[in-house]
């Protein structure tokens, strides 16, 4: 049981982070550290392959199945290590119930842990709201001046899009029960239902929403700049990081496994929603001038590149997929701290407000650089290897919505070094006198990223292989 | 010998030791480092080249590591040297340490001295990928990298914002080009499963016939790429704008290295381009548009970097025209001899600036011959390279382009008189900035302090910007499809009359702008030459039409949906939900025969629904 015992471990923690807060005030973020950097080490010790099962509620057929193949590995290897980096960026964010905070942030990765793990449709919708219910506490409690609208907003479009993949689950193991006589919940089972195509396509349409309100994808996208904007830092890092990343895994662990002819059927209509979050994502961020929102709409176009990459059907553009959404989690969760970092500093996030901030802080601006550079796509960075292989495999299957996605690659140069202009170049901003440089705890994490972004761009092969047998297992290639 | 991976690691690394120290290091260790790692890689490099041509000109491939495999796609970081690559590398390392080495000299009362020495080791590895990889994915790694430091250096003066304008411009421009190439790629991976380029060329060959339709597509986007990065018609724009960068950077980047990269690229992949006589054709009117637009436009401009770099937008045209009519080999003997010439020609107009205190006009220059005689004797040994003078390394280039564009088939006549008509144009601009900056009354006094890092590479590229050219370009000869620069043989007037041309722009251009026997005045300052002026001046336009065409209504798209329109659809939802909450809160009021009275009605209704429904 040892993908429970780091489920448990991080419930734990986050039930013991709560109550050290009596000890000392600081107490519950050395604890969830702690925590983290324990479960990073336990997490070295399972073996990719791992695969327990236990009886819950056998009457229904629900049990505890749990797996880690190389693609959880990978996910919950980016949660843990982004966790970590959550943890250290709000260090000195959180005055208000700091216990709370840590149960919190502990309790949203265990969720998506047990999301990245579960193969029991009914504990896969229990981990999916075990990681909403903190992360919205994250952002009512403790997010910016519009926190309630924000955090109501997330709340409301991942319940019902939650409820509707409920209904689709409950549909499927019933479906599933009069063609065989047997009431499961277990993945692999239900692979092999036979179901009638005309449910199974809506079946499909019930997960691929909830999944793509998840990611987000045009038109579902709303929620996402709102509650990424108004998020406490280590809220925004998670969300963008690792919560988006569920909606991905979903498509490529449920939707197309589950229900290949229907997906196959609907892969069009979900390649141009992709191609559309590329173009349109990138044209809302140039748009804003609201450094957090930028980036927050910057990752509608690069999760576009994900949802394309699913749909494009084949293994170098699924691969893709995988490679754009850890590098995505690294990428954006810097800049959303860089973000934070700014706001902490001048009370801002408007970028009117800023501009020529290399001059006060040229680390910052180094830093910064490098990300926007990462998320515009620079070759032997992580995000170009994920967007190039993501746009050379769709091209094989359709070249008008590829086109239009690499279009988008364009507007992502604008959207990014305009970001970089009026923050940190350009004539310095008079009200801006001083601002405080990145300190020792702030640049090593980002250092950490930077070397992650950087492996990842030029030896890409070490995910790669991780998520290989995952992805030659969907049968997608002819 | 192996170790071919050294010649970009070394400048990699200097880049590393840079950007890790974080400008901590005094000038002294930075320049040692800037300056030294690409010296050393020079060192690799020669010796490579060596061993290379004692071997025979055997090209060599080094395979580095698998850099993405998934599926049939698989693409390693690799390296490959031949006949081609060995020159560009020459170049690069070549030219670029000795710029390296001047700017030890330029920068040194700049701030961020570490910083620039950082991007422009960075920028010698990229190029160097681009130039060595062996696959067209490396290849492009290191274009979009050299892309990227082409970003860096021109805004690199970033507290002013137009130069971060410029640097934003140059970068969005090319990756419109970048963005053809890139579909290029996906195209002929689709087609040939390979990215590699020595396979895609065999298989192109062998899968395509004469003027396929697809191959044709393909060089077209690969074209895409070459304009942009070479800042040719129609994406030329970005390049004047880029002098805003410092003069080092201009010289090394936006004359002798980076820009001329699309040429090496069509160079690279000319069996596609061969297989598609169109594509080539295409290459050809590409060239010789933006050499014509570029040349005439040099000849309004006030700004001696800006006058540069219509020179080299209107050189790298004639690259572009060469490769067209089929001179494969002329194409990159003038690559190399430009870099020459072009690096010494900014390099001593960078001596000039500095001596001026950053003053760029021509016209507040005048007399200078005699206060800065190293800058001035450069500048004319340069100038008369770019105007293709007699026995001067351009001319032998030069010639060749003009020739061999005589003989094309489709082309011929025309081609070649426009050619001259441009070259013509050249040299009287050439002349003009020449005699306008150095000759007349002096306007601004010069204060030169320059030391030997700064005149020395001035003096060795202007040996090479003479000498560079007697000795033709063997190693190419090899790799390109027309034998080398020695193949072409000429006979006839066309021979006297192509090279007179430059000599009789010369001639002209004294008599305008130096003696002034020759007055232009009734025709500048008539109303047709002054909106002649004004449109040459102007890049011909160009800018106003993307600007109307493309800027403006993005800018606009993006003010009218800052707040995202699809949002109104849930703000609608949620706006309607409210609206509903207040009807229905008003039913309840509190009073008990109210709700009595909604009682009985409901249970009347449900009772008629029960009686009357069907079937009931």
């Amino acid at each position: 049981m040892q993908i429970l015992g780091l489920i448990l471990l991080l419930l734990g923690g986050g039930a013991l982070a709560a109550a050290s807060e009596r000890l000392h005030r600081n107490a519950p973020r050395w604890l969830a550290l702690g925590v983290i950097a324990a479960s990073g080490l336990y997490l070295l010790a399972i073996p990719v392959g791992t695969a327990e099962q236990a009886a819950w509620i056998p009457r229904f057929g629900i049990d505890l199945i749990l797996e880690m193949d190389g693609l959880s590995f990978a996910m919950v290897a980016l949660t843990l290590f982004l966790g970590l980096i959550a943890i250290v960026s709000s260090w000195s964010e959180i005055d208000e119930s700091p216990g709370f905070f840590q149960f919190n942030l502990l309790w949203t990765l265990a969720g998506v842990v047990g999301v990245f793990t579960a193969l029991d449709l009914f504990l896969f919708f229990v981990f999916w709201e075990v990681m909403l219910v903190p992360m919205y506490f994250l952002i009512a409690i403790w997010g910016h001046e519009a926190r309630a609208y924000a955090a109501m907003k997330f709340f409301l479009f991942t319940q019902i899009s939650g409820l509707l993949m409920l209904f689709a689950i409950l549909t499927l193991v019933y479906l599933h029960y009069e063609s065989s006589g047997v009431i499961t919940f277990a993945y692999e089972d239900l692979r092999g239902a036979e179901i009638d195509p005309t449910y199974a396509f809506l079946l499909m349409l019930g997960f691929f929403v909830a999944f793509v309100v998840k990611l987000p994808g045009v038109p579902f996208h709303t929620w996402l700049p709102d509650a990424h904007t108004q998020a406490p830092t280590a809220g925004s890092v998670i969300l963008a990081g690792i919560l988006l990343k569920a909606g991905a895994y979903g498509l490529l662990r449920f939707v197309v496994p589950l229900f290949p002819e229907a997906a196959w059927d609907f892969r069009w209509p979900a390649m141009f929603l992709g191609a559309a979050s590329v173009i349109y994502g990138g044209y809302l961020a140039f748009s804003q001038s609201d450094f957090k929102r930028l980036v927050a709409y910057s990752s509608i176009s690069h999760m576009g590149f994900v949802l394309l990459g699913v749909f494009a059907w084949n293994t170098v553009a699924v691969q893709g997929a995988v490679v754009q959404m850890v590098a995505h989690g690294f990428s954006t969760a810097a800049l959303f701290m860089m973000a934070g970092a700014l706001q902490q500093r001048l009370h801002t996030r408007e970028m009117g407000q800023m501009g020529g901030l290399w001059l006060k802080a040229p680390r910052m601006g180094s830093v910064a650089l490098f990300f926007v550079v990462a998320s515009l796509g620079m070759p032997g960075l992580g995000n170009f290897v994920g967007e190039f292989m993501v746009l050379i495999g769709a091209f094989q299957v359709d070249v008008p919505l590829t086109i239009a996605a690499a279009i988008g690659i364009i507007v992502a140069a604008v959207y990014a070094l305009s970001l970089m202009q009026r923050s940190f170049q350009g004539e310095p901003n008079a009200a801006v006198e001083t601002m405080a440089d990145f300190g020792f705890r702030e640049l090593s994490v980002m250092i950490l990223m930077m070397v992650a972004l950087v492996w990842l761009g030029i030896y890409p092969e070490t995910l790669l292989n991780l998520s290989a047998p995952v992805v030659s297992e969907l049968g997608v290639d002819p | 010998m192996d170790g071919l991976w050294l010649i970009p690691a070394l400048p990699l690394v200097g880049f590393l030791i840079l950007f890790v120290t974080e400008g901590r290091l005094p000038n002294r260790v930075v320049a040692f480092i800037g300056a030294g790692s690409v010296g050393l890689s020079a060192l690799v490099a020669l010796f490579a080249g060596l061993d290379f041509l004692e071997q025979g000109g055997v090209p060599r491939a080094e395979h580095l590591w698998t850099w993405m495999a998934a599926g049939p796609f698989e693409v390693a970081v690799g390296l490959y040297l031949d006949g081609l690559s060995l020159v560009m590398v020459g170049v690069i390392t070549g030219v670029g340490f000795l710029i390296h080495l001047y700017a030890t000299g330029y920068m040194a009362d700049e701030d961020g001295y570490s910083r620039f020495f950082a991007y422009m080791n960075l920028f010698v590895f990229a190029m160097l990928m681009l130039v060595l990889g062996d696959n067209l994915l490396t290849l492009f790694l290191g274009w979009e990298g050299v892309g990227l430091c082409s970003y860096l250096l021109i805004g690199f003066f970033h507290q002013d914002s137009a130069n971060g304008y410029a640097a934003r411009k140059a970068f969005v421009v090319t990756r419109v080009g970048d963005t053809f190439m890139a579909v290029g790629l996906f195209l002929l991976f689709r087609e040939l499963g390979t990215l590699d380029i020595q396979a895609a060329m065999g298989a192109a060959t062998l899968a395509w016939p004469d003027g396929s339709t697809l191959c044709t597509l393909i060089a077209l986007l690969l074209l895409g790429g070459a304009v942009g990065k070479s800042a040719q018609v129609p994406l030329q724009t970005w390049l004047p704008d880029a002098m805003a960068g410092p003069t080092p950077v201009s010289a090394l980047i936006h004359a002798a290295t980076m820009v001329t990269a699309g040429v090496y690229l069509i160079a690279r992949t000319h069996d596609l381009f061969l297989l598609s006589p169109d594509a080539q054709l295409a290459v050809a009117v590409v060239g010789l548009a933006t050499l014509f637009i570029a040349s005439f436009t040099a000849l309004t401009q006030r700004d001696i970097k800006r006058i540069l770099a219509y020179s080299t937008m209107s050189q790298i045209g004639y690259m572009f025209f060469a490769l067209g009519v089929g001179a494969w080999s002329a194409a990159i003997f003038h690559l190399m001899t430009h870099a020459f010439f072009k690096a010494l020609l900014f390099l001593s107009a960078g001596s000039v600036i500095l001596a001026l205190h950053h003053e760029q006009d021509i016209f507040k220059m005048g007399g200078l011959w005699r206060r800065l005689p190293v800058p001035f004797w450069c500048m004319v040994i340069g100038s008369a390279a770019l105007a293709a003078l007699p026995f001067t390394s351009g001319f032998y280039s030069k010639d060749i382009i003009l020739l061999t564009s005589f003989d094309h088939e489709s082309g011929g006549a025309w081609f070649w008189g426009l050619a001259a008509l441009a070259a013509f144009m050249t040299s009287l601009y050439t002349a003009r900035m020449i005699f306008i900056a150095f000759f007349g009354e002096m306007r601004t006094e010069p204060h030169d302090h320059s030391g030997v890092n700064m005149w020395l590479p001035l003096v060795i590229l202007a040996a090479l910007a003479i000498g560079g050219g007697w000795f033709g370009l063997a190693p190419v000869a090899a790799v390109l499809p027309d034998g080398g620069v020695d193949a072409a043989h000429h006979e006839g007037a066309i021979v006297w009359v192509t090279a007179l041309i430059p000599i009789a722009g010369v001639l002209v251009g004294y008599l305008i702008f130096g003696g002034k026997q020759l007055s232009v005045r009734a025709l500048v300052e008539s109303k047709t030459g002054q909106s002649i002026a004004r449109f040459w001046d102007g890049g011909w336009g160009f800018d106003t039409f993307y600007d109307r065409l493309v800027v403006r209504p993005f800018l606009f798209l993006a003010r009218i949906n800052k707040s995202d329109v699809v949002d109104f659809l849930y703000t609608g939802i949620a706006a309607f939900a409210r609206r509903l909450n207040i009807v229905t809160v008003r039913s309840q009021t509190g009073q008990l025969r109210w709700y009595a009275a909604n009682m009985a009605l409901g249970l009347v209704l449900a009772l008629l629904l029960v009686f009357l429904a069907p079937g009931a």
